[in-house]
């Protein structure tokens, strides 16, 4: 400890501005695995913490995933001898449409008797009314909002506000207020309570609940309690205790966590670099200072220690700083992902605070220093290799590391074979990670050899740009292939996953785009929501003929949407009329008989699915999945597969009366418009709107509409991407300031000897800058190549482990482009600092400098 | 000599029991008509001293342990048409419907909620159903002047299939004329609930307290129950109590 | 050659240390110069401002009939890069080059062709012995041989001055006297003007002329005949 104090502190503290950059990749990485981890968590947290408050004492909820069942189930529930209290319960979320408040999420229950489960801490105490639960059933109208609404919307008890619902445009009346803390805290206080009667109206559900809540009996444990409820309602329904949503939710949740992931190792790869190079670096500098600690006889095993130790300060530092930046970015971050996950899967949840988990900035912490420990250990080796002898002999250049060249060629041509080997059993996931990860090692112990070669075609072009100069400058890359190759890695590395992340929005937005464009071809849509992603309001099946009534109007397909669970997975069971919409609209089919499977789908004697569920789930053709529907178990073989991404957990396409059977349920949540042709589009509209919109709550999307909603979610969806190539751009940049600098103050005798043997200010000046540009186009190009590995990588992975998207490989051209100016403008501009140092300093210290 | 007084008194205990039990069941007995019809006034006296009034017609078909019953709001307006229709049977607890006009649906009052008040009162839906006198023991505690009346002070504790909210009851039955003059409803060792009948009057040769008030210890809000037009052995037709007729009628 | 007019050069330490105070020195072109002095002296500060490494506090420095103050950083440069080769007493060899580039890279820096600098280069090299180390880096070098690439590197250009800094101070006194010999030979055979800052009084009775520093100052200057 003594000797961080006495050699490394006065180091530091010289080198100060390089030392902090030195940790940035560590800072980024470990940043980037914070900020996602902490706002995924977070968000989690909060949904967890609404579904803990709105589930009060309930110990365990019945439920068939989305879809709802029947009110009879609740008799049934209600008269087990296991069970205490068991009350119904509707929720959904509604947009307010009040500005900055978002979704409104509502919950219907019985205000009968519900009261035992919950506790509703009304105030106001208008006692009268609030207190009177017989005017509140009495009048559908009734709700009861949260403190925190009133306040952020300035309404009050017994003020109206308007509301679509199923039944036309409907003034609600605010007939209690709940006080903050308990249940009005959950979903950040954008609560409603109303009767659930008059929540099945508003939503158009029918005499169907969405899930029952309950408490056991005392004196039974819940787990014996959970098992013989659900042997008594059988699979259709699922008993569990209300925890198990946050589990489900999880599942959608961990795509986000996956492509973080790969960021964070890329990040934390690059810190190695910076790491590795700026202390390889520090060694050589150092070396006066290590020779007469050894000639004091300081043992090689102590100056090896020491210079780890530094590299775990560097990497604890660095970590510590990225900890910091992470909690803070986790804010931002966490309001996005809350924000996607309300569009699309309608469980919007605000995650008010960001509460980062110990144990995961504890992992980060460790992974930081590890990190910055590994990248250490080879510079800390030379410099307990150095000997003390040549060391204080000045004018001596001990060559400390040499002939591991070829070792590292041999590893890297292995590392290849192995990673090409992997390709073929790239089946199982194991290989599969495997190769994905020899391959970018193989490229990245490549680099000083790439570099060479690279450099040696460059040098022509740069003689020519500058003959003096250019010549000197390659000559300096090609001397010092150490020195350049870590930058060159970094940098590389730093490209590569900007590529991949770009390739795989850029066949993301490609292939979603074609999928749009062939299925979703309805002239209109027609839900009960806002959005198609909600699902919250549902029409009467009558209302479909209604619709197709009006003039204009060639066909109607209605559609019923909901999330069921397959496995434990929420994945999307879609009901139609599956002959009429294949008439309209020609899938792409994966695998099955175009003729026959929708035929026979629609006679349900199967189901097709999505080609994202097959490869998720692991299903092919003629597999036969299990369904588990509230009126029964479906066994149903899957007929076909066809490319669809109406949902990222993988689509089931059912016909319309088979669903109605084993579900009991009829309602219709979107409809298929086809108008006919020639017919105004504009005015159709409005006559669709005009006919029904006194009558029932509805909107009519248009197809542009529709299209450019879908494209925003996927922009939404890579919203988070883009931060991310931004922090890999950044570090980027970040390394080729930190190693020019490094590698420059390193020259300093150098470019002294060069000044004092006649060069001129600018010469030294075009070397430095030509030297820079060439890293730049170096870390670039071999960047690129590993770009292009990556892509192919992350691409299957998207396929494999994520969202199930077959992605078309298309090298993002358009990104490389921008990278090109922008990190050789970054390499210029970071190389000016220093350069002028050069120019500028004193020439009888440079030649002293050692 | 202490043996034979022991004997004595647990004789005397067994026959006091007894007596107990054929109060309570006289008292029902001499309540019982063929039907009965009231128009009722409700206040509801909160602990704020707020008064609410509602009102509403009570018609029931059947007497004590068999009976079936409509009650249906009249005023205010918020509530006219919200009714309650009770079906009781002599060996298990009563079903309830609750009918609301305005979504058109029917309730269930499920069997746990029969200890929630019934809809801002101090009743629950319990204290709605008529008892059987065989789904409680009874116990002579003595007697007790309530009003200046003499009155039998029984205890009543709801036999466990009863699944009573209430762990006792005490019963105040008055001599002259085996009205029941007070109850209090007990949760353990607490009086919860006291329920005091007055305005005693003779109505078709049926004595009959005119008044209720339930006090609400707890809460400490009173509900104030008068009986209007009273009648008995009116003439109802059956079918008046039955759900489709709870709906047929808004 | 060389005219030094009352030069004076302070260094900006904590106190202000005035290494040289008022140097008036006239060296003519052709002359081999010795520069003795005990260490802190000023021999090193007086050869570094000769070789326009460094600039005089005050006074006048003339080279080749050029007044020196009052010129750019880059005509500095171009002076040194003409008419100065320089011999460092570390040697100051890029330890990434090998000889034959070392050797050239001030050819390179004037822009010569490469071939041409290279045949220059090779010449230089076999010129100081060292034909069979072309390809050599410096590290693969004994100390004698190092100083031999320095010194075919200073006189790449053929420089008409020669600066050296204890250009035997690293070595063996064996290869110490080889070196000297080379140096005097090539000032004999090029007629370069040398000037060398020495601490050993053998090598400072070589030259025709030995100028003696102390504390800043001209403690003697002695023109004898060499001795070889």
């Amino acid at each position: 400890m003594m000797l961080l104090k006495l050699i490394t502190w006065p180091y530091v503290r010289k080198h100060l501005l390089r030392c902090t950059l030195t940790t940035a990749g560590i800072v980024l990485g470990v940043a980037v695995f914070v900020a996602m981890h902490t706002a995924n968590q977070s968000v989690l947290y909060a949904f967890n913490r609404t579904v803990d408050r709105i589930a009060g004492r309930t110990q365990l909820q019945v439920s068939a995933g989305e879809a709802g069942f029947p009110e009879e189930v609740l008799e049934k529930v209600q008269s087990l001898p296991d069970v205490e209290v068991a009350v119904p319960v509707i929720e959904a979320t509604v947009q307010t449409g009040i500005p900055g408040m978002g979704n409104l999420l509502v919950v219907g229950v019985d205000m009968t008797g519900d009261r035992s489960l919950r506790d509703y801490e009304l105030e106001t105490a208008d006692e009268t009314i609030v207190d009177d639960p017989l005017v509140f059933i009495a009048q559908p109208d009734s709700i009861i909002v949260s403190r925190q609404f009133c306040d952020k919307t300035g309404l009050k008890l017994n003020d109206r506000l308007t509301m679509q619902t199923m039944a036309g445009p409907r003034q609600f009346t605010i007939r209690g207020v709940m006080s903050a803390g308990g249940l009005a805290s959950a979903f950040g206080g954008s609560l409603a309570i109303m009767d659930i009667y008059a929540a099945q109206m508003v939503f158009g559900r029918g005499r169907r609940f969405d899930r029952i809540d309950l408490a056991v009996r005392e004196g039974v444990r819940v787990e014996e309690a959970r098992q013989r409820i659900q042997a008594a309602l059988g699979p259709g329904l699922q008993v569990e205790p209300p925890t198990s949503r946050g589990a489900q939710f999880e599942a959608m949740a961990r795509v986000y966590s996956m492509t973080a992931n790969i960021t964070s190792v890329f990040a934390l790869f690059i810190g190695l670099f910076l790491i590795y190079n700026t202390f390889s670096i520090a060694v050589t500098q150092r070396r006066a200072e290590i020779g007469i600690l050894r000639a004091l006889g300081a043992p090689r095993s102590l100056i090896r220690n020491l210079f780890l130790a530094e590299s775990a300060l560097a990497g604890l530092f660095g970590s510590l700083l990225g900890i910091v930046l992470g909690v803070a970015m986790a804010r931002g971050v966490a309001g996005y992902i809350g924000e996607y996950f309300g569009e699309v899967y309608g469980v919007g949840e605000k995650a008010e605070e960001v509460a980062a988990d110990p144990r995961l900035l504890g992992l980060a912490l460790l992974i930081g220093v590890a990190t910055s420990v590994f990248a250490g250990w080879l510079p800390a080796r030379n410099a307990a290799r150095v000997d003390p002898v040549k060391a204080l002999q000045k004018g001596r250049v001990q060559v400390i590391s040499e002939g591991e060249n070829r070792l590292r060629r041999l590893v890297a041509v292995a590392m290849l074979a192995g990673a090409v080997g992997c390709v073929f059993l790239s089946s199982h996931p194991f290989f599969f990670y495997l190769g994905y990860m020899l391959s970018v090692l193989a490229v990245l112990l490549l680099t000083p050899t790439l570099c060479t070669l690279l450099t040696r075609w460059l040098r022509p072009a740069l003689k020519w740009l500058r003959p003096v100069e250019g010549a000197l400058a390659a000559d300096s890359l090609l001397q010092a292939p150490r020195r350049t190759s870590g930058t060159v890695a970094a940098l590389a590395l730093s490209v590569a996953l900007v590529i991949g992340l770009g390739g795989i929005s850029r066949a993301s937005y490609s292939t979603i785009g074609a999928w749009v464009k062939t299925s979703l071809n309805p002239d209109f849509f027609i839900t009960g929501s806002e959005t198609i992603t909600q699902r919250s309001f549902r029409f009467p099946e009558s209302f479909a003929d209604d619709v197709a009534r009006v003039e204009g109007i060639e066909e109607v397909q209605p559609v019923r949407s909901t999330r069921i669970l397959y496995k434990g997975t929420p994945v999307m069971l879609v009901a139609a009329d599956v002959e009429k919409i294949a008439r309209r609209v020609r899938a792409r089919i994966v695998d099955g008989d175009r003729e026959s499977m929708y035929a026979r789908t629609a006679r349900g004697e199967g189901v097709i699915i999505s080609d994202n569920f097959s490869l998720l789930r692991r299903v092919k053709r003629g597999d036969v999945i299990e369904l588990a529907a509230p009126n029964g178990l479906l066994r149903l073989p899957v007929l076909g597969i066809v490319v669809d991404y109406s949902d990222q957990q993988g689509t089931i396409l059912m016909s319309r009366d088979l669903f109605k059977r084993y579900w009991g349920d009829d309602t219709v949540n979107a409809m298929r418009v086809y108008a006919k042709p020639g017919v105004d589009r504009a005015a159709l509209r409005q006559k669709l709107l005009e006919t029904f919109g006194s009558r029932t709550r509805l909107f009519v999307m248009t197809n542009e509409e529709l299209r450019a909603y879908i494209m925003k979610l996927t922009d939404q969806w890579f919203g988070l991407t883009y931060v991310q190539i931004v922090v890999a751009v950044l570090v980027a940049i970040l390394g080729i300031v930190n190693t020019l600098t490094v590698s420059i103050t390193d020259r300093k005798r150098e470019l002294g000897v060069l000044q004092a043997v006649g060069a001129l200010r600018n010469q030294v000046r075009h070397t430095i800058w030509m030297e820079a540009a060439a890293i730049a186009l170096l870390g670039l190009v071999i960047g690129f190549a590993l770009g292009a590995v990556h892509l192919y990588y992350i691409l299957d992975v998207a396929k494999r482990d994520v969202a199930g998207l077959r992605l078309e490989y298309l090298y993002p051209y358009g990104i490389a482009a921008v990278l090109l100016p922008v990190l050789l403008g970054s390499a210029l501009f970071s190389a000016f600092g220093p350069a002028e140092g050069a120019v500028r300093m004193s020439l009888v210290e440079a030649l002293e400098y050692e | 000599m202490s043996k034979a007084w022991a004997v004595l008194l647990v004789a005397a205990a067994v026959v006091r029991a007894q007596d107990a039990r054929s109060i309570v069941e006289e008292s029902q007995r001499r309540a019982r008509s063929g039907s009965q019809r009231y128009e009722g006034t409700l206040e509801v006296i909160d602990a704020k001293r707020k008064v609410t009034t509602k009102r509403w017609i009570y018609e029931r078909l059947g007497s004590a342990g068999n009976s079936k019953a409509v009650l249906r709001f009249t005023a205010p307006a918020e509530v006219k048409g919200v009714a309650l229709l009770i079906h009781n049977h002599p060996d298990r607890a009563s079903d309830q419907w609750m009918w609301t006009p305005a979504v058109q649906r029917e309730r269930r009052i499920a069997y746990q909620d029969r200890k929630t008040r019934f809809f801002g009162t101090d009743f629950t839906f319990e204290d709605l159903e008529e008892r059987d006198v065989d789904r409680s023991t009874y116990r002579m505690l003595g007697e007790e002047a309530i009003e200046g009346v003499p009155c039998w002070k029984i205890e009543s504790t709801p036999k466990p299939e009863a699944r009573s909210q209430y762990t006792r009851l005490y019963l105040w039955i008055r001599k002259p004329d085996y009205v029941a003059a007070q109850i209090d409803c007990f949760q353990r060792d607490r009086v919860i609930r006291r329920i005091r009948y007055s305005d005693v009057e003779k109505v078709q040769n049926i004595w009959t307290a005119r008044r209720i008030e339930v006090h609400d210890l707890t809460r400490d809000s009173r509900t104030i129950l008068r009986l209007e037009k009273l009648e008995y052995d009116v003439t109802l037709p059956a079918d008046l109590f039955t759900l489709q007729a709870l709906r047929r009628e808004r | 050659m060389i005219r030094l007019i009352d030069v004076v050069k302070e260094f900006d330490c904590k106190r202000k240390v005035r290494a040289l105070d008022g140097i008036n020195l006239s060296i003519d072109r052709g002359e081999m110069v010795a520069l003795v002095g005990p260490s802190g002296s000023g021999k090193s500060t007086l050869l570094n401002l000769i070789g326009t490494l460094d600039r005089p506090t005050s006074g006048e420095i003339w080279l080749d009939g050029q007044n020196l103050s009052g010129l750019t950083d880059d005509e500095l440069t171009r002076i040194r890069r003409d008419k100065i080769g320089f011999i460092f007493q570390f040697f100051n060899l890029l330890p990434s080059l090998t000889c034959v580039e070392n050797v050239a890279l001030p050819l390179h820096l004037r822009g010569w062709k490469k071939a041409q600098a290279r045949a220059r280069a090779e010449e230089l090299l076999e010129l100081v012995g060292l034909k069979h180390r072309l390809e050599h880096l410096p590290d693969e070098l004994s100390g004698g041989e190092r100083q031999r690439v320095a010194i075919a590197r200073a006189l790449s250009v053929y420089p008409p001055i020669l600066l050296a800094d204890e250009p035997t101070g690293n070595l063996d006194s064996k290869t110490g006297a080889e070196i000297l010999d080379l140096i005097r030979d090539l000032h004999e055979r090029l007629g370069a003007t040398v000037l060398m800052v020495t601490h050993d009084a053998g090598v400072a009775a070589s030259c025709e002329r030995t100028i003696t520093l102390r504390d800043g100052r001209l403690a003697g200057d002695e023109v004898r005949a060499a001795r070889r």
